[in-house]
């Protein structure tokens, strides 16, 4: 069965216009960057962050006053989202389903919970349910009123193509006639800490590709809808495990044949962020299909992780709609799970 | 993948299942604890509970997992990982031949308490060259991937974390993607470890008991967490008797829900239950009379248990027999679905009701057959299990027994 894209909406570093924000992903303009204050006596981390007030349409939401960035953050993009199919975020959304993903979940009140019960022997009550995974689903669901099919996937950059790869299977399977893929990413210092000790993430103020310096962690939401018939064409392959990173590129390849040799992409939305994925994912690509001109978004979006993959899809279709051109190769390396690829092209 | 659906809906087959939890290690020891009604809640003694409302959980010890610490590979990984590890040794033991083309896993923690570790030694100052090895195992997908790498698959993984539900989705949506065609073999189930950070969350809701968990009971007063792994190689029956694998028994149904009224609390009409359980059996194409057991999410909270009840009651009367094995083990989270799963299979493949214990008191508000206390003997055909969450998310599965002339 095909899976179409129909709206997509997303909340960046660099503002929430599609078109606009897309601009300056062309022009290369690198993205805008925060210093993040440590745990007493550590160093900061610098990361890409939006300011919550960017969230505020949403938050007015009763369910979302008291949420957590990411859950704000996703609210925003899939609102946007479904705004530009048309359909009134105002709910009850009947016939739809969900499917949210994420990579490190609510960090920022999770850090703050158990900082809380070591330092004072408890937390708040306010502030665990925004620790779950599935917190910001909840809260679309009550949003939009969906009462049907609502799933989190979590994951590397990778849990971005899980979900697209669950929400196609939700529409091959169950009688929905959309279905929302939302994910997004809070930046926190313990966040930035923990891939810091990995020697996955850079305290500089950019990244640069093929450097193998780091990622700048970004704040960011992204959505699309997905429905039987629509404008963008999406393909999806399997997400094929890494055990370690050596393994990163030869996956992608795996992955990647399942699309060769039907077909042949005009133009990459790549998914390097400054790390090992970039020359994994270069060798990968061209191995397949040979060299191909690219676009480097998270140069100007930084790296919102599971988020970033459906940032590259959204970004394809905004390649396509600009330039007509053939099918678009989002390939996407996750940095610790897995590896798979995304086409998308005009129906 | 299969590209396209079949015509007819294929039947979903067990082929093999793999449990770790505090009632046992593995299927057999299992049973057994579940048909004696075993108690294995103890007190917490990895993290200190003094101030902490709740001082109990179900656990499983360590001396069942430090023994798969047999490489170098396994040294550093977190509990979850091994537990996963066990679940699925258990599993390729029944049928080697079982090669998944996915893996979809139900979770909500992974190796949380190795962050909480990072977290404390961050805290504390200096430098730590556990750090990166405590973090490289905190994940959610890493003790799926590790048990993949044990089991020398490759297959492609989603992690799904619907709160409490994630155990029952995961295998709910196997069961879809086998019916539809899309998929002809399937691991899936799910895992959780009790950690420090979701215990005190529990504690700060007031949700966990200080006293003996007893679901359904009048008197009850809140949940005890537990842990463990729960795993089914799910597959095409007619893949799997073309293999001539066994048949341990049949997913046929799946529901789910979603109810918003609260990001922790049910509806208090029993809405979302009620969808999820009806759901599963539509998708079975069964009735309600044709249940002979109801696993239930009984988490022994006063909301769940008034919600649970009320829709049971609604949609079965009293003649279904109802019970919760978190009476005996606690709740284990994204975990809880698929090790009850798991229990479900083994009370239609040894013919008994497992016990719901420490109930002294009916309650009123619904009338129910709990299967109080002692386990019960019973030919079951078909048993509904069911897993409710935080989110408001709700998953109800059905597992039939397999049909005489295959298992």
């Amino acid at each position: 069965m095909e899976v179409f894209i129909t709206g997509a909406g997303w909340i960046t570093t660099q503002g929430d216009d599609l078109t606009q924000v897309w601009d300056k992903v062309l022009a290369g303009t690198p993205t805008p960057v925060s210093e993040l204050p440590g745990l007493e006596g550590r160093a900061p981390h610098t990361a890409a962050c939006i300011p919550p007030k960017m969230a505020d349409a949403v938050a007015r939401h009763p369910r979302l006053r008291r949420a957590s960035n990411i859950s704000l953050f996703a609210a925003a993009a899939t609102v946007a989202a479904l705004r530009a199919v048309g359909i009134d975020s105002a709910g009850p959304l009947k016939n739809c389903a969900l499917v949210f993903a994420a990579t490190d979940g609510g960090v920022i009140y999770t850090r703050k919970f158990y900082e809380q019960v070591v330092r004072q022997g408890s937390g708040s009550p306010l502030l665990f349910p925004e620790t779950v995974y599935n917190a910001p689903a909840s809260h679309i669901a009550a949003l939009l009123g969906i009462d049907g099919s609502t799933y989190t996937v979590v994951g590397d950059a990778g849990a971005g193509l899980a979900a697209l790869s669950l929400a196609a299977e939700l529409l091959a399977t169950t009688p929905i006639e959309h279905c929302i893929v939302a994910s997004a990413q809070e930046a926190d210092w313990i966040l930035c800490e923990a891939y810091h000790q990995w020697r996955l993430t850079t305290d500089r103020s950019a990244i640069e590709i093929g450097s193998n310096r780091g990622a700048l962690i970004a704040d960011g939401g992204a959505a699309v809808v997905l429905s039987r018939q629509g404008p963008w064409r999406l393909g999806i392959t399997p997400a094929i495990p890494f055990f370690r990173r050596s393994e990163a590129r030869s996956s992608l390849a795996d992955a990647l044949a399942y699309l060769t040799p039907r077909t042949k992409p005009a133009s990459v939305v790549s998914s390097a962020n400054g790390t090992f994925i970039d020359r994994a994912e270069q060798n990968a690509v061209e191995s397949a299909f040979g060299p191909l001109p690219t676009i480097y978004p998270k140069v100007s979006l930084g790296d919102p992780f599971g988020a970033g993959a459906l940032m590259q899809v959204i970004g394809a279709t905004e390649v396509l709609r600009r330039d007509n051109i053939g099918p678009i190769l989002v390939p996407v390396i996750g940095l610790n799970e897995q590896a798979g690829a995304v086409i998308v092209s005009y129906r | 993948m299969s590209p396209t659906a079949p015509s007819q809906p294929a039947n979903a087959a067990i082929v093999a299942a793999g449990v770790v939890s505090p009632l046992g290690r593995g299927l057999e020891a299992t049973a057994v604890a579940l048909r004696e009604g075993r108690d294995c809640v103890t007190e917490v003694t990895a993290f200190d509970v003094a101030t902490a409302r709740c001082h109990d959980a179900g656990q499983v010890p360590d001396e069942w997992l430090e023994r798969l610490r047999d490489s170098r590979r396994t040294r550093k990984l977190h509990r979850a990982s091994l537990m996963m590890i066990a679940a699925m040794r258990e599993l390729r033991a029944q049928d080697a031949g079982f090669v998944p083309d996915a893996v979809i896993i139900g979770a909500t923690g992974g190796g949380m308490t190795f962050g909480e570790a990072c977290f404390r030694s961050l805290a504390k100052g200096g430098a730590d060259r556990r750090r990166a090895a405590w973090l490289a195992n905190y994940n959610p997908q890493k003790p799926v991937l590790d048990a993949q790498e044990d089991a020398g698959f490759r297959a492609p993984v989603s992690i799904i974390a619907n709160a409490c539900a994630s155990g029952s989705n995961a295998i709910g949506h196997a069961f879809q993607l086998i019916r539809a065609g899309r998929c002809e073999a399937i691991l899936c189930g799910g895992y959780d470890c009790v950690s420090e950070l979701v215990f005190r969350g529990f504690d700060s809701l007031q949700a966990s008991t200080p006293e003996k968990i007893r679901p359904f009971d009048a008197g009850r007063t809140g949940l005890v967490l537990g842990e463990g792994a729960g795993l089914f190689a799910l597959e095409n029956l007619e893949h799997a008797r073309a293999r001539h694998a066994t048949i341990l028994g049949i997913v046929s149904g799946y529901g789910i829900s979603t109810d918003t009224h609260h990001i922790t609390q049910p509806h208090p009409s029993g809405i979302g239950p009620r969808m999820a359980m009806e759901g599963a059996l539509a998708s079975a194409g069964a009735g309600a009379e044709s249940v002979d057991y109801i696993n239930a999410h009984g988490t022994a909270t006063t909301f769940n248990d008034a919600t649970e009840g009320l829709a049971i009651a609604q949609l079965f009367g009293n003649r279904v027999p109802v019970s919760s094995t978190k009476s005996m083990m606690g709740h284990a989270l994204g975990g809880a679905g698929a090790i009850e799963a798991v229990f479900s299979l083994l009370a239609i493949r040894d013919g008994f009701l497992p016990p719901n214990i420490n109930f002294t008191t009916c309650d009123p508000a619904w009338e129910l057959d709990i299967v109080a206390n002692h386990a019960r003997p019973a030919t079951l055909r078909r048993v509904l299990s069911n897993s409710f969450g935080f989110g408001g998310t709700n998953a109800s599965i059905l597992i039939d027994a397999a049909p005489p002339a295959l298992s």
